[in-house]
């Protein structure tokens, strides 16, 4: 079972100009004391054609954690337009909230995003280069996807987890987090890796 | 009989495995599969027994629902306090849950139901030991076990007062167990299997009791599960599936010898469950009939994969009802409410069925008293008097007892109150400074944000509760929070973006592929391997730490050391019996004697000789060496030299003994040549040759004169101002010799005995022996406080030592009738009492009665606890002619004291209130005076 459950997440500043910082409000519990940090993320999917055009915005570590209910604030700058793919600027995309721990993810929150232009004439004829400037950010906050994987907490629990948690490539331990996830080999997840995660969504 | 089929107690179609009636009958536990996971949902019970309430929109149906289990949940079960429920699912775990206090509705953060949690149940413990999935969970009477099975064909037994200790791990079954019952007065507990067997184990060593084969031969392994039940008068256990001649049954095994001769017949496919009704019936008496008495019976409910439902009287041939196509799918589970008149049922097609009997139907349900009274014809007492239901429902019949109860209740509460309210204090601190919104309007400028050592960022989160407290803030919070956002709806204008939607949907789902900003390494493991390394340490620890009690007491007095020089020729003479015939010879052979050496502070006092023991008994002497040096103390040090032969003034010799202490040295000459010296930081003894014992003070003055000993010695001891001399002449070789504190002498024998002197009898008490068996079958460990730390220090407990296996062989006497082993702690409770009391050990004297005191309260042994009050209370007037005595022991323990002390104990149950209530008056009375 996991020792951290999400219990809220509010989106602060929302709606809100594109250019402005993301600010998530976290609140999560846990069941006893952490001896690692969490980490968050949020990753900004600048395309749904492709993971290439995925940012991670930022990534924060998270601690000390003992046991009991903690909030905190996760800001994040807003995305490098200059990734994002022109067709894509506006319309409907995603941004994930990634919590790992030790390494292993174990929820993924998820929202959709809009992106519109507020005046109503840019809305009607779009410019076609997007004007970023005029873009409002809309996170619909009120419907959250959440995903919860079984990991393994203890780094000492029998075989099956350890096998089932191995980091998902492992080339891939040795770069930096602030790297952007696009520049990841590898489409699919092993199989097996999905076989003991548990789904909570719509 | 009522028939209701609530549709909207389901898993949303899915399979449930199991049901579970909590004990104050409010609510139920169903558990099965949920949409991805195992499911456990707290049910109300209400809107199942009204119809009014079911219609009620305002009260809820549903009051929590747990997706925890990552696979499908098999069992669920309340303990018997209700306080906590226990689940067992195919992830191979347990886990135990309690109620959250002061926690309002919240809804699992982003779980499609809009249906919030009425109550909060949160899983404070995971059991994780099976190696397969759990089949079925059962909380021991009382609670103090719980017990799992497993498909791993092992059943573990849970400490259920410290989880997750694990008491036993019963391995036997070659098959996937599927069902456990425990026999309701605890000495058994029974398992059915895959592999064609029941087996019965015993509580007190986990050992099996019986294994029953020859119904289950036929079976297949065929059903999901193979639920047994106990009779609640413990008489019969019930099996799941069984065959008789190729038809399934359900057998029934009778306690007595475990004969399998009757079974329940009928059903037309495999049993999967039986359920005894918590509840002893007698006939129900129709007005004007004359009372008779009529024989109590049982009713039993048994479900089966024939999707029927039957529910048998063992006092009727036929059952009471049989309902069938009650499910689409087999019975899976059935739960009895706490009255006896309903049961719930549930069944792999997800659905539930709830009947509701009558009494005219049933019987009348016998009370509480009647049942326990059955239990304590059967089984003895305690059990009885344990029960709280029973206590409950004794008046409390005067003001000090209902102010005790209240005082004890209180503080009990005040335990549970003060962690909450330590954590609610924090919560409210955090509150009040500042309200929760203010804080979170602040929260980003506020959070303490720092870098790490790589230059990453690392925010501290904010504690805004202690677990398991008011989070109530929190939680409103949380749910206002959900209105908040909702408000801020987005107007997604789906005319465009469908496609890419369904696009960025597997984005939700899948795992991040950035890579981790940590890495696991392997140092993060050693710690954990560690704790594991100094688990076993520990472990060691505990076994070795016997063997050091024996080193402590070899250091602790060095003139032992002398010992092992009459160890040497140990002869062992193994007849005790015999021994014990000499102990009682009169006073005739004086080869033992204690002298008192008159002492600054006792100049008066007659020298005491004592006398006796054993008859013929010869102990090797020491035989007269040159010289000799020894430490009879240590703090300070003082030394003892012994030169013998030394100057011979015209042929005569002379022996010198030479002390020195602190660089303060004496030394004095004796006629005889010294065989052995002693002495403490008081006195110094010397034993000669022409049996002559001398003594001296510690600055070298002769306190007495010679005094002539009746045989040769064979060793001294000193302690504080006592001298023991033990003389040569005995059969039996003494292996241990000892003076306590007191002065009381002590002999340990090889043959395993230990007898101390009564001055005031002056004969020998035996006060330990390793061979004796009623010291091995007294089972009083329920009676020790865990306050009360064991003494192991006291000159009793250095006797008996490590020998002191008290209980050892309780583990293996469960077939012993109850009221021999009750009797056998009561006879070694009273001679550890009495031997403390010779031995004049005050510590232990007390250590030993309020446990004492505490075997007799729980067993409801009246007039001994009378008995014992009165002889502590003492007369209330003072009469001349009265030989009590105020005090018990050298140690100054006052008897009235003592008795202050008791009176708590003797309030814990009730049944003693009146004998409370009398010597509380009485010594609030002496207390005035």
């Amino acid at each position: 079972m996991a020792k951290v459950q999400v219990l809220n997440v509010a989106v602060l500043d929302n709606p809100s100009p594109f250019g402005n910082p993301f600010q998530f409000e976290i609140t999560f519990e846990c069941m006893e004391d952490l001896p690692e940090d969490l980490e968050w993320k949020i990753i900004y999917v600048g395309s749904a054609e492709s993971e290439e055009y995925d940012q991670t915005l930022d990534s924060v570590l998270v601690g000390p954690v003992p046991a009991g209910r903690h909030m905190f604030v996760f800001q994040a700058d807003a995305p490098n337009t200059g990734l994002i793919p022109e067709s894509d600027a506006v319309g409907v995309t995603v941004a994930l909230i990634t919590c790992t721990y030790n390494g292993q993810e174990f929820i993924r929150i998820g929202y959709y995003v809009n992106n519109e232009y507020t005046d109503p004439e840019l809305r009607e004829n779009p410019p076609v280069k997007p004007d970023y400037t005029q873009l409002q950010r809309n996170i619909l906050a009120s419907n959250p996807r959440v995903t919860r994987f079984h990991i393994n907490w203890d780094g000492c629990s029998d075989k099956m987890e350890d096998s089932e948690n191995v980091d998902p490539s492992p080339n891939s331990s040795s770069s930096s987090s602030m790297v952007p996830s696009s520049c990841l080999a590898g489409k699919a997840l092993p199989v097996g890796l999905l076989s003991g995660n548990s789904m909570d969504c719509l | 009989m009522k028939l209701l089929k609530p549709s909207w107690v389901s898993h949303n179609g899915k399979p449930i495995f199991s049901v579970d009636i909590h004990p104050d009958g409010t609510k139920f536990a169903t558990g099965g599969q949920g949409e991805d996971s195992g499911k456990v949902v707290i049910w109300n019970m209400a809107p199942v027994l009204r119809e009014e309430d079911e219609k009620n929109v305002n009260i809820p149906k549903m009051l929590c629902q747990m997706d925890n289990h990552l696979a499908c949940v098999n069992c669920v079960r309340w303990s018997n306090t209700g306080l906590y429920l226990a689940s067992g699912g195919d992830d191979k775990l347990v886990m135990v849950w309690k109620r959250a206090a002061f926690i309002g509705p919240s809804t699992v953060f982003g779980s499609s139901s809009k249906l919030a949690n009425v109550e909060q149940w949160r899983c404070v413990t995971i059991l994780r030991n099976h190696t397969g999935d759990v089949m079925d969970v059962a909380w021991s009477p009382h609670d103090v076990w719980l017990a799992s099975c497993s498909v791993d064909n092992t059943i573990v037994i849970w400490n259920a007062r410290k989880f997750p200790e694990i008491v036993a791990s019963l391995k036997g079954h070659t098959g996937l167990v599927k069902g456990l019952t425990w026999d309701p007065v605890g000495k058994y507990i029974a398992s059915q299997a895959d592999d064609h067997s029941l087996k019965v184990w015993r509580t007190m060593d986990w050992q099996q009791e019986t294994n029953i084969t020859k119904p289950f031969n036929e079976c297949g392994g065929t059903t999901h599960v193979l639920r047994l039940s106990w009779s609640p008068d413990g008489q019969y256990l019930v099996s799941a599936h069984a065959m008789n001649n190729s038809g399934p049954t359900a057998q029934i095994i009778e306690r007595d010898g475990w004969k399998t001769n009757m079974d329940f017949v009928g059903h037309r496919k495999a049993v999967t469950v039986v359920k005894f009704n918590p509840k002893i019936f007698k006939k129900k008496q129709r007005n004007g009939s004359s009372p008779k008495p009529s024989c109590p019976y049982c009713c039993c409910a048994v479900g089966s994969k024939d999707r029927s439902l039957s529910v048998w009287l063992t006092s009727l041939k036929r059952p009471l009802v049989v309902i069938h196509d009650l499910f689409d799918k087999s019975i899976m589970d059935i739960s009895w409410t706490l009255n006896g008149l309903g049961i719930l049922v549930c069944s792999m097609d997800g659905t539930v069925a709830y009947l509701n009997f009558s009494q005219d139907e049933l019987g009348d349900p016998l009370n509480e008293d009647e049942k326990n009274a059955i239990h304590q014809n059967i089984y003895g007492k305690s059990l009885a008097i344990t029960t709280e239901a029973q206590l409950s429902t004794t008046i409390i019949e005067n003001p000090e007892m209902l102010k005790y109860q209240q005082e004890r209740q209180r503080a009990e509460q005040v335990n549970h109150r003060m962690t909450h309210e330590a954590q609610a204090h924090k919560l409210t601190s955090v509150v009040n400074g500042e309200s929760l919104e203010d804080i979170r309007k602040n929260l980003l400028k506020k959070q303490v944000e720092t870098r790490t050592a790589d230059g990453r960022r690392r925010i501290t989160p904010l504690c805004i509760a202690q677990l398991d407290t008011g989070v109530s803030g929190a939680t409103a919070q949380a749910s206002s929070l959900n209105t908040t956002a909702m408000k801020s709806n987005l107007l997604l204008t789906t005319s465009t973006k469908m496609e890419p939607m369904k696009a960025l949907d597997s984005r939700f789902t899948e795992r991040s592929k950035v890579m981790p900003g940590v890495t696991i390494s392997m140092a993060g493991l050693t710690p954990l391997d560690r704790v594991k390394d100094g688990g076993t340490l520990k472990e060691l620890k505990d076994e070795t730490s016997s063997d050091s009690e024996d080193k402590m007491v070899v250091v602790k007095s060095p003139s032992f050391t002398k010992r092992k020089a009459l160890d040497v020729e140990k002869r062992k003479k193994g007849r005790p019996r015999k021994m014990d015939a000499k102990m009682m010879m009169p006073v005739s052979h004086q080869t033992f004697q204690q002298v008192r050496p008159a002492t600054p502070s006792s100049e008066k006092e007659p020298c005491c000789v004592v006398a006796i023991p054993v008859a013929v008994l010869k102990l090797p002497t020491p035989t007269p060496q040159k010289a000799f040096t020894l430490q009879v103390s240590t703090e300070p040090p003082v030394y003892l030299e012994v030169e013998n032969d030394v100057s011979a003034v015209s042929g005569a010799k002379l022996s010198q003994l030479r002390c020195s202490r602190e660089g303060r040295e004496w030394d004095t000459l004796l006629p005889s040549r010294v065989i052995t010296a002693a002495g403490s930081s008081d006195v110094v003894a010397v034993a000669c040759e022409d049996r002559m014992l001398s003594v001296f003070s510690a600055c070298g003055r002769r306190l007495l004169p010679a005094i002539l000993l009746p045989a040769t010695m064979s060793a001294l001891h000193c302690s504080g101002f006592y001298v023991m001399a033990l003389t040569a002449c005995t059969e039996c070789t003494v292996s241990q010799s000892l003076l306590t504190q007191q002065g009381v002498p002590v002999i340990g024998l090889s043959n395993g005995k230990s007898y101390c002197f009564n001055s005031s009898l002056e004969t020998w008490n035996l006060i330990a022996d390793k061979q004796d068996s009623l010291v091995q079958c007294a089972d009083f460990k329920n009676c020790i406080s865990s306050q009360d730390a064991p003494v192991s220090q006291g000159p009793l407990a250095l006797t008996q030592g490590h020998n002191l296996n008290a209980g050892r062989l309780a583990s293996r006497l469960s077939s012993t009738p109850h009221h021999l082993q009750h009797g056998m702690t009561l006879v070694f409770l009273e001679n550890q009492l009495a031997s403390a009391l010779t031995l004049r050990s005050s510590t232990e004297y007390h250590y030993w009665l309020l446990i004492y005191a505490r075997f007799l309260v729980t067993e409801g042994s009246d007039y001994r606890l009378r008995e014992l009050c009165k002889d502590l209370l003492g007369p209330v007037h003072k009469s001349a002619g009265s030989a009590w005595e105020p005090t018990t022991l050298v140690g100054g323990l006052r008897k009235r004291d003592l008795l202050r002390e008791l009176l708590p104990v003797i309030g814990q149950n009730l049944h003693f209130q009146r004998l409370f209530t009398e010597y509380q008056d009485q010594l609030e009375l002496l207390g005035n005076k």
